[in-house]
């Protein structure tokens, strides 16, 4: 083989790779740990829909563009990815469909919400993720935007800071200069760094663009990109809200979900953004959420998943800048959320957890 | 005149810088419609048929396929508009930054943003009015960098959350040494929104555009309401505002 120098992006990419690997070997230990078979099946199921999120994150690297030096260790890292799924499916499958049934009821979402601005992502992603919660589930309410709007939507206190600086580290070769701190793994950065919020949602986020911090908002982007792909606990919904329109998605901030949200309002640009954005997400199954509805028709060849109805009593609560959920929570959008995420929920635990699991 | 139209998304901005164009090319003005939107769709309110506005080659996607790098410099902006600007009515030209269309590993910062802050920045405010559409959010503002002689027009819905995101595009516009800020509170119910704008971004220029059917309505169909609905309160009113702004 060719000896070649590496860059620092190459370097970057290699040791973002290797604690990748680190991640995945930790979390089949505890899986393999877990008192219970159904909850070692949960872990493996989990497995199932997290290792092909790296295998997304890591797609527009093969062909090496940028990375010229690291051509091997991503061949190598993709086929370790490609191993560790074919253990997980044979783990999976060595448990009876009882044991399964059961399990796969445990393993939480991972959902990321994207669309246009304004067609209500932020309502949407927030309502779902505390609703979630009040089923006594573990919901990580993740924030990728850098405009504010989620925590106001969730029913918290704003906060300017993404993670703290402890968390994260610089990189030259990283995004925007910056990874997630040596020695501190995915989980440790969400039992560390999440706030709690209502109903005991648990908050992470990148930091918001001001005045005072023009470009620091986006250091903490590359940490919680990796946090959230190295969430692997079966026990652990995460709902992410991904900043408007074709950015997010092109930086892959939604690779770690099993399921991509897309919001698309009435207006004719709303559909337009949604047709661009599609095409991007080729190896997730999209799901369309139709929002702000009255009484237009569908928009041709955008078939809604779900319906969210326009309610003036949503809009009356974004005026004050307060959670709809807190304000009206009886009211029909709201109600319409709530059946949605019985549905996805339903749809999670359906999922064929033997062949193509999660995928 | 250079004019940079910033806010969250879905408050109108598109809406708006459509209408201003339009009202200020039929006045007699020669205008730049700029769409920096890496997700462009200005040309739908200025009134360019959509087959047209998807069919553009945004420059940023045109350079990049004639094998230019972001290594190489960029081509001037008067040759950048030549080039790449599509001929709309009333003289206007329409041109478009950069369009993302799928995940890669090539970074932003080098891609449409850069040419954003490049090709806005370079393009002359001589004998015309540039207005740019910016992407949502206040990421696009500190690319598109504009200086002190350049407008925010800085556009609200009424929500809590588009008064927060103006408030943080008037303090970083103002820390850019951008000295004409205007608030824009489209979509406005009563008068009282004027003085709570006013109030919350702490400016004093607050543009004030109702809450209008007939844009709702043209927005559902996906036409300009310029073209739609030309005598309509909200078109009324940003005539004003186009008046206003080459006024002084």
């Amino acid at each position: 083989m060719q000896s070649q120098v590496l860059t620092a992006r190459d370097r970057w990419a290699i040791e973002t790779m290797q604690r990748q690997i680190a991640v995945l070997e930790t979390r089949e230990s505890q899986v393999r740990q877990a008192p219970e078979p159904v909850q070692q099946c949960a872990g493996w199921l989990a497995l199932q829909r997290q290792v092909p999120g790296y295998e997304r994150y890591l797609r527009p690297w093969i062909g090496g563009v940028g990375f010229d030096g690291a051509v091997p260790a991503i061949a190598e890292h993709r086929t370790a990815l490609r191993v560790r799924l074919a253990l997980a499916d044979s783990e999976v499958a060595r448990f009876d469909p009882t044991t399964r049934q059961r399990a796969q009821q445990q393993v939480g979402l991972r959902l990321a919400v994207i669309g246009k601005g304004g067609a209500g992502k932020t309502v949407l992603a927030s309502t779902i993720a505390r609703l979630l919660a009040r089923r006594g589930r573990k919901v990580l309410a993740a924030d990728l935007d850098t405009n504010p709007g989620l925590a106001m939507s969730l029913g918290m206190p704003p906060t300017e800071a993404g993670l703290p600086p402890e968390a994260i580290e610089e990189h030259e070769g990283g995004n925007y200069g910056f990874q997630l701190a040596g020695g501190l793994t995915p989980p440790e950065a969400v039992e560390r760094f999440s706030t709690p919020g209502p109903d005991g949602v648990r908050y992470l986020g990148v930091g918001k663009i001001s005045s005072e911090s023009k470009w620091a908002a986006k250091q903490s982007v590359p940490a919680v990109v990796q946090i959230l792909l190295g969430v692997g606990s079966p026990e652990w919904d995460v709902v992410a809200d991904l900043e408007a329109g074709p950015t997010t998605p092109f930086e892959r901030y939604h690779a770690f979900a099993s399921d991509v949200m897309v919001v698309v309002g009435p207006a004719w640009r709303s559909a337009l953004t949604v047709r661009r954005l599609l095409p991007m997400l080729t190896e997730v199954n999209p799901i369309i959420v139709a929002s702000q509805y009255g009484d237009e028709p569908d928009h041709a060849h955008l078939a809604p998943w779900g319906r969210i109805p326009f309610d003036p009593a949503v809009r009356e609560a974004e005026r004050r800048g307060v959670a709809p959920l807190d304000a009206c929570p009886d009211a029909p959008a709201m109600r319409a959320v709530e059946s949605l995420v019985e549905r996805l929920l339903d749809r999670a635990a359906t999922v064929p957890s033997v062949e193509g699991g999660g995928r | 005149m250079k004019i940079a139209v910033t806010g969250k998304g879905g408050t109108g901005k598109s809406t708006i810088a459509g209408y201003l164009i339009r009202h200020l090319a039929g006045s007699g003005h020669t205008v730049v419609a700029l769409d920096a939107d890496p997700n462009p769709n200005l040309g739908i309110s200025v009134g360019v048929a959509p087959e047209i506005v998807e069919s553009m080659e945004p420059i940023l996607n045109a350079l990049l396929d004639s094998g230019h790098t972001h290594k190489d410099p960029q081509p001037p902006a008067e040759e950048l508009l030549r080039r790449y600007g599509v001929k709309a009515r009333d003289g206007i030209t329409l041109v478009a930054t950069g369009k993302v269309e799928r995940p890669s590993d090539a970074c932003l910062c080098c891609g449409s943003h850069n040419t954003t802050r490049q090709f806005f920045g370079d393009l002359s405010a001589e004998h015309r009015v540039v207005v740019a559409d910016l992407e949502a959010g206040l990421n696009d503002l500190i690319w598109a960098d504009p200086k002190q002689d350049d407008v925010v027009l800085a556009v609200t819905d009424g929500s809590a959350k588009s008064v927060e995101i103006a408030r943080r595009a008037c303090g970083l516009a103002a820390g850019m040494g951008v000295t004409r800020i205007i608030g824009v509170a489209n979509r406005s119910v009563d008068e009282a929104d004027r003085q709570q704008l006013a109030k919350e971004l702490d400016i004093a220029e607050i543009f004030v555009v109702p809450e209008d059917p007939a844009v709702l309505a043209a927005d559902h169909r996906g036409l300009a309401p310029f073209d739609a609905y030309p005598d309509s309160p909200a078109m009324v009113a940003v005539r004003e505002l186009a008046t206003r702004l080459v006024a002084t």
